[in-house]
């Protein structure tokens, strides 16, 4: 086994609420990622998945816990922790009135890049994203595959070795869906912790080495799928995430097999994929 | 050297991004550029055409019969004869001065002929008033008794009646231009009949009144330009700054590139002034296109020329009555002194032609005035950005810009209507009103350096507040995600966690709020003839209401740490030892310093009046005990607790030993608002920021800010007290100063020495 490039230790964030008490939005996760696995943050709508990958990208100040990135400690060194994380939403926009080349440039700027190296990396992520027909055109025009590959290039600008995307396919369409998971593969395949959260749980099953499963700010289940089979004692993953919770039965009752459970927003869509 | 890089990145793409926006691009070059020259245009044009309407429509007069008829028409047959004699006498001075001359102001000015006016005479049972009220008949005129137009110069104590009616236009321009020519025709009938008397009429105007203003004709043309341009300039670098403002910071989080700036590894601090540089640049460039573009249309435009045409060329019309004076022996003939008035009348003309050149002079104003804008724009540059990082979309931040807007332009619009508001006084920190005064002090030539410099001095240090401000909104969790949190947990008390110290913004933030009232208060509350007893109550409710208790009140609010923030340590030993030097020394060196500042910028006799005047207010009290309280242990107490607890206990978390000295000492003598004064009082303030830093604690600060007030004035009183001092008020140095500065220098060897119990 080789050492984990993300170290995730007893995470909490506490948010006050105006009715005066306190949510606990996440509550003591741990995890890591090591260099190639793709972990899978698996939870239904307000889970904490997105609180906890805004604190691992430094845009949320955890209550307590610590992180480490790369060997730096988020907090403490919070730029240097940035630097080796990618950042990427289905909901991130893009500067409408910037080209996507002037845009990349912007952000490899920011991150520190020199001039020369900047131009390097822009070429290579042009033609591995095949963005060359976009890539001198205002942002506000390109379609949604487009506006999606140059946010996954944006990303990708400091080849960072950690990716950590919060529902990188929410709302997007099949074929803009199809770009963005073979990125997650293909970067995977190249040696990148990516750390990604989602509740479609077909495209989690596909992608993802390691789950989880987040519920009401707790991990209830953690490990590749095998264990959590063995722990769950269910085959497929809707059904492990069900029974983890503590919500098999008055939940299944009278839902198929295969089927979709909207009280959790948990979608498992029969063959075809989602429309 | 990268940190600089960065910065200078965010802000090349914000302003390339602003740049290709319509709406920015709309309120910065195309509204400028465009607005004033219609306006101007709009505006004569309207003013011409107007007259020119008035003086084509046709007028009807209602008058109860014959004799009344003819009387009129006569009058208006004389008006016009004066009318024709007056063109010829202008276009023979045309002639004369071989220029062209236009009465630019007779062009405005209506003038209804004859042909234009039909007189009837009512019929028989008809009320003229009736007629009027009723609209049949524009003017109703009725003399009595009933006028005779043959012996038209005979008519004594004729009185005439104009029956008009306020609401219709046309009856209102007669009504106006019937009372013009009435007044003619008295005048003239009275210049005939003291003609035949005397031979001459010079009997009728016994005065020759002669307005002469010493102020040069472009000084006029600023003077006018001074009460709209400053108001007019404020408003538009505000338009121009705000939709920049808003997409820069609540269209950024709308459409999600927010989160994508913040994951990126950028100090906050780095992107918040990046945008700031483009706020404020497109301010500037805003305010410079505005005011180009208004050199442009007063240079080309009709305006320059109408303000000249009426200037008189004063000078040399008074120097040719002044010559006439002093020949008054021989020069009783009228004959002479008519001519030397025609002379002057063409001189008049020619030197108009001159006049109208000088209007050039708004463009070498023009820089001075720009530059005075720079403080506005980057403070309401750092206003706008604080408080549009509150909003979460576009919309918000536009009803948020709404008061912002309305803050900028009220001042603005008041001051505007006050034209005897003085850069002085309150005025001087009042934010935006007193560059909307500096401006027009500059239009008028006006250059009060100290004034000025209190003025853009405070202005920066509100924009710099504001900046920090926005900075630590910008960096706010509850303001980045909009999902993450309620404002009402940022404010209320139960949801603010215990902390240490005060944020350093918010510490700056209560300084800033604070400063301006506590110069109202003084400036307002502190009156000459109030007796020192007042005036010394009025410091002491300053003190305790501004200085201590809000502080004090908003630590127990954010529950803050009160022996923290507040420094309530005791001391270590070494610190007390050069406490106590420092503390015997201070009076000396202050006053040395203060000495070598008026030896080489020495004050004016207005200023020196004014200490003079500011030191009996205060210090003529009978009562040296009641002195000492107020003046000395009151600031010494409530002044450190500010400064030297809240401020720097904000200030000194974010910033090294010498920012912090350099920073709560500078505010410190900003406070003590006197010009004069401020540099040796800033230095005070550092002094005590240093040792308050270096001990860890307040306390000893508390004892040097006392005894340093306190002997000043102890001395006054006693003379003795002053000599063994050496406070002399004149730059000598004594033996005994160099001993205490020797004292003080090794007063402040001895604090540096040790770090006091201060925690970490």
């Amino acid at each position: 086994m080789t050492k984990p490039i993300v170290e995730i230790c007893e995470l909490t964030k506490v948010f006050p609420t105006t009715e005066g008490d306190e949510k606990r939005a996440v509550d003591g996760i741990s995890f890591s990622v090591e260099p190639g696995q793709i972990f899978g943050l698996l939870g239904p709508n307000g889970a904490g998945k997105t609180t906890t990958l805004r604190m691992i990208s430094g845009l949320l100040t955890p209550t307590s816990g610590t992180m480490h990135l790369n060997g730096h400690d988020v907090r403490a060194r919070r730029l240097e922790a940035k630097r080796s994380l990618g950042y990427l939403t289905a909901s991130t926009g893009l500067y409408q009135r910037l080209t996507p080349r002037e845009l990349l440039h912007y952000f490899g700027e920011l991150i520190g890049l020199d001039k020369p190296a900047i131009k390097k990396r822009l070429e290579e992520l042009v033609e591995w994203l095949d963005m060359a027909s976009f890539v001198d055109l205002r942002c506000g025009g390109l379609s949604t595959g487009q506006k999606q590959r140059t946010n996954i290039a944006r990303a990708l600008m400091g080849d960072p070795p950690i990716l950590v995307m919060d529902e990188p396919t929410l709302g997007l369409d099949v074929l803009t869906n199809r770009v963005v998971l073979d990125f997650i593969r293909a970067e995977g395949a190249k040696g990148k912790a990516i750390i990604l959260s989602t509740h479609y749980l077909d495209e989690a099953e596909a992608l993802c080495h390691q789950y989880g499963l987040i519920h009401e700010g707790r991990l209830v289940g953690r490990g590749d799928l095998a264990a959590l089979q063995e722990k769950a004692g269910r085959r497929r993953l809707s059904e492990i995430f069900l029974a983890l919770c503590g919500q098999d039965e008055h939940v299944l009752a009278g839902v198929p097999e295969g089927g979709s459970n909207r009280a959790l927003g948990m979608e498992y869509p029969k063959e075809g994929g989602r429309s | 050297m990268r940190r600089y890089r960065r910065v200078w990145t965010v802000y090349r793409k914000e302003l390339i991004e602003s740049l290709r926006d319509r709406r920015t691009l709309m309120a910065m070059v195309l509204v400028p550029l465009v607005l004033y020259p219609v306006l101007m245009l709009v505006l004569v044009q309207a003013l011409r055409s107007e007259t020119g309407r008035q003086e084509r429509q046709n007028y009807t007069i209602v008058v109860p019969n014959e004799a009344h008829r003819r009387w009129l028409e006569s009058v208006w047959a004389r008006e016009e004869e004066e009318r024709e004699a007056r063109k010829a006498e202008v276009e023979q001075l045309a002639k004369a001065s071989d220029r062209e001359v236009e009465d630019a102001m007779a062009a405005l000015r209506t003038e209804i002929g004859a042909k234009q006016i039909t007189i009837e005479v009512a019929e028989p049972g008809l009320s003229l008033w009736d007629l009027v009220s009723e609209q049949r008949y524009d003017v109703a005129v009725l003399a009595e008794p009933v006028p005779d137009h043959e012996n038209f110069a005979d008519h004594e104590n004729l009185i005439v009646q104009i029956l008009y009616s306020d609401t219709d236009p046309l009856s209102e321009v007669l009504f106006r231009q019937l009372n013009y020519i009435l007044d003619h025709e008295s005048l003239r009938i009275a210049k005939a009949k003291v003609t035949a008397l005397s031979g001459n009429d010079n009997i009728l105007s016994p005065l020759r009144v002669n307005n002469l203003s010493t102020t040069s004709p472009d000084r006029q043309l600023a003077k006018a330009l001074a009460l709209v341009v400053p108001f007019l300039l404020v408003t538009m670098t505000i338009t121009g700054a705000i939709y920049p403002a808003i997409d820069l910071t609540a269209g950024e989080r709308e459409r999600g590139t927010l989160e994508t700036l913040a994951v990126s590894p950028v100090p906050s601090g780095q992107i918040v002034a990046g945008k700031f540089g483009v706020i404020v640049t497109i301010a500037m460039v805003t305010t410079m296109l505005n005011l180009a573009s208004m050199t442009a249309v007063l240079h080309f435009g009709g305006l320059g020329k109408l303000f000249a045409g009426r200037q008189p060329t004063a000078k040399s019309e008074a120097l040719a009555v002044e010559a006439m004076i002093s020949n008054q022996d021989s020069a009783s003939s009228a004959v002479l002194q008519r001519q030397a008035l025609l002379d002057n009348l063409n001189r008049r003309r020619g030197l108009e032609g001159e006049a109208e050149q000088r209007v050039g002079f708004v463009t070498t104003a023009a820089p001075i005035v720009l530059l005075a804008m720079v403080p506005f724009a980057v403070l309401f540059g750092g206003i706008m950005l604080a408080v549009c990082s509150f909003a979460r979309t576009f919309k918000e931040a536009q009803n948020y810009m709404v008061p912002v807007m309305m803050s900028a332009i009220v001042p603005g619009l008041i001051v505007s209507y006050m034209p005897t508001i003085r850069l002085e006084g309150p005025m001087l920190v009042m934010p935006v009103a007193n560059i909307v005064v500096l401006m027009r002090e500059l239009f008028l030539g006006n250059f009060d350096l100290a004034a000025m410099s209190i003025c853009l001095l405070s202005t920066c240090f509100y924009a710099a507040v504001a900046v920090i401000v926005a900075v630590r909104v910008y960096g706010n969790e509850a303001v980045l995600f909009s999902d993450v949190g309620n404002y009402k947990t940022l404010v209320l008390r139960k949801f603010i966690r215990p902390q240490a110290y005060p944020p350093a913004a918010f510490a700056l933030l209560t300084v800033a709020v604070l400063f301006p009232l506590n110069f109202y208060a003084q400036s307002s509350l502190i009156k000459a003839d109030a007796g020192p007893t007042q005036n010394l109550s009025v410091i002491a409710g300053t003190q305790l209401f501004l200085f201590a208790m809000p502080v004090i009140f908003l630590a127990w609010y954010m529950k803050l740490d009160f022996r923290r923030t507040f420094s309530l340590h005791v001391p270590g030993p070494f610190p007390i030892v050069g406490t106590l030097l420092v503390a015997a020394s201070v009076a000396p060196v202050s006053n040395l310093l203060q000495r070598i500042q008026f030896h080489f910028f020495p004050l004016s006799d207005g200023a020196l009046k004014l200490m003079e005047q500011q030191q009996e207010m205060l210090f003529g009290d009978p009562s040296l005990w009641l002195s000492l309280v107020v003046l000395a242990l009151l600031p010494g107490i409530c002044e450190e607790v500010l400064f030297r607890g809240f401020l720097l206990g904000g200030v000194r978390q974010r910033s090294s030993t010498f920012q912090a000295v350099l920073v709560v000492g500078l505010i410190f003598g900003l406070y003590h608002v006197d010009a004069a004064k401020v540099p040796v009082v800033s230095l005070m303030g550092m002094l005590l920021t240093f040792v308050c830093l270096r001990t860890g604690s307040i306390y000893p600060a508390v004892l040097i800010h006392i005894v340093n007030n306190g002997l000043g004035i102890a001395s006054t009183k006693f003379p003795d007290l002053k000599s063994f001092f050496g406070l002399s008020e004149e730059l000598v140095v004594q033996s005994r100063t160099i001993v205490f500065i020797m004292l003080f220098v090794i007063g402040l060897l001895f604090l540096m020495k040790r770090r006091g119990s201060s925690a970490p």
